[in-house]
């Protein structure tokens, strides 16, 4: 019986949106702008998460030292170093060959740093590496009491701040999330309800015919499914595009930070928002029916 | 076919509709319920389409008590009937013969059945050649036609009819009872309210007479003495 109504159902469903363009256009709007804002947020945290992974693997502890030192007492901090329990490597980096390591890391935008040659702001450093990653706080620590070290900095540390920054936009973009939805539901219910209103006369006639309440519900579910589902549709294209746009122009200007490649996540969240697209829709029509079948 | 049995309706503005009234129509019968406004008679059709509920008795329908119907037995129990009324409530947007059609499309036909009923049905009324008119380009007549076809299109059981003609010339409003008098020869119960009285009074048929919600008359061959 549905799928031998299927092609009158849907029919039905395009008639009206057809006829309430405006309306239409709004709902589907509103579920883009939800469902955008969804992504933003998920792309933000997923990139943050990327990004400590990424600073994790490389927990070193970088011990700066202070500029009045001489040679002397640079290579006394070294000895005391490597006698710290738990440490398997001391590397002496001068201020030199930090800078030069700058230079290489930024690469063919080295060429910013040729002003700096002259007056050379980075101080001298030693990196120590741990026998195990879970000594690196205690390690730190120690090595922050030694006289001549000026600053103790660790891969740990960032990962730690990364980890509270995406836990915060994991809650705030939940929230948001959840607002938009409520909106975009009422938004739809409210589209739906305007068609339902329209048809009130219909539905009393197909009511006395003896139309089944399913039948009657099927075109405005329908609906409410097409808006919701164009709505993530069109979300989808945006993201996607917008994310080419910031990926390439973070690649470009800063080569420190690497973004989650697109294809890596892209693909789930479209399905995700298709998903969640369509039961918005279906979510918002239904609301807005319980009402006025009731004859 | 239908039992009311003591039934009294009142509503929930205080007014009481109908008053301890017991009426039996058997199948095929062709009924005329008459009397002034206000007497209860279009109560009793709601009642019968279930549109409504009795405050107090029973209403028997084809051997069961309709009053009982859970919600998603209603549609079904209402395919049993085709609806008429004073407004011929068509659909303004659908031509005749989408009018027509969508009533099965409704209650699930296949496009066969539909394609060789919807036809048939509209030269019984007359009006196959106006099939893919709108029902504003027609006359009150041919639109009250209209709404009969589709009642009788899914060959209900009965034809409840509510004041068919209140908005007709006497004429059309023949033409309209003499096709009732057609598809009730076909074996269709025909149950009409209506103020016609000189219809009424030259079709012979059973007329039950309501006043102020009660059962006043009641005789076969009757006609209309209020």
């Amino acid at each position: 019986m549905i799928f031998r109504n299927m092609r009158y159902f849907i029919r039905e469903a395009l008639n009206s949106m057809g006829r309430n363009r405006w309306m239409s256009i709004a709902s589907i709007g509103a579920v883009t702008a939800a469902l955008i804002i969804l992504g933003v947020f998920l792309i933000v945290n997923l990139n943050f998460n990327f990004i400590a992974e990424d600073v994790e693997t490389q927990v070193e502890i970088t011990a700066y030292l202070d500029d009045n030192l001489n040679g002397e007492d640079i290579s006394k901090i070294g000895r005391e170093l490597i006698q710290l329990h738990g440490v398997k490597e001391v590397v002496f980096v001068s201020r030199g060959q930090a800078l030069k390591e700058f230079r290489e890391q930024l690469g063919d935008r080295g060429d910013l740093l040729d002003a700096l040659e002259k007056d050379n702001p980075l101080p001298n450093s030693y990196r120590i590496k741990a026998h195990d990653p879970h000594m690196v706080g205690e390690i730190a620590d120690s090595v922050a009491l030694l006289k001549g070290v000026d600053e103790v900095r660790y891969g740990k540390e960032i990962v730690e701040k990364l980890f509270k920054i995406t836990e915060i936009i994991r809650i705030i973009g939940l929230v948001v999330m959840v607002v938009f939805s409520l909106i975009s539901v009422f938004i739809i219910s409210n589209t739906v309800k305007l068609t339902v209103y329209a048809r009130r006369k219909e539905i009393q006639i197909m009511q006395q015919i003896g139309a089944t309440d399913w039948f009657i519900r099927w075109p405005f579910l329908i609906e409410g499914i097409i808006l919701g589902f164009l709505g993530s549709l069109i979300s989808i294209v945006l993201l996607n595009i917008g994310y080419y746009y910031i990926y390439n122009s973070v690649l470009l200007n800063i080569p420190i930070i690497k973004l989650l490649p697109r294809e890596m996540f892209l693909y789930d969240i479209s399905l995700w928002f298709i998903g969640i697209g369509t039961c918005i829709g279906a979510i918002g029509s239904s609301v807005s029916m319980r009402r006025f079948l009731r004859v | 076919m239908i039992k009311m049995i003591n039934i009294t309706k009142v509503f929930p503005n205080g007014v009481m509709a109908l008053k301890d009234v017991s009426i039996r129509i058997r199948k095929g019968e062709f009924v005329f319920i008459v009397g002034p406004s206000g007497a209860g008679k279009s109560t009793i059709i709601k009642l019968i389409s279930r549109e409504i509920l009795p405050t107090k008795g029973y209403l028997i329908v084809g051997g069961k008590d309709i009053n009982l119907l859970k919600r998603k037995e209603i549609p079904y129990y209402r395919r049993k009937i085709g609806v008429v009324f004073q407004d011929f409530r068509l659909l303004p947007n659908k031509t005749v013969y989408e009018n027509v059609s969508f009533a099965m499309e409704v209650v699930g036909a296949s496009s066969k059945q539909i394609n060789k009923q919807v036809p048939e049905v509209l030269d019984m009324v007359g009006l196959r050649h106006k099939a893919a008119s709108v029902p504003s380009e027609l006359s009150g007549g041919e639109q009250q036609r209209v709404s009969l076809a589709r009642a009788i299109v899914n060959n209900p059981e009965m034809v409840i009819a509510d004041e068919p003609t209140g908005n007709l010339d006497p004429e059309t409003s023949m033409d309209i009872f003499s096709l009732l008098n057609e598809i009730n020869r076909r074996g269709t119960t025909i149950i009409v309210v209506t103020h016609a009285d000189s219809i009424v009074n030259q079709m012979k048929k059973r007329v039950i007479s309501l006043d102020k919600g009660r059962v006043v008359g009641d005789q076969e061959k009757g006609v209309y003495n209020l």
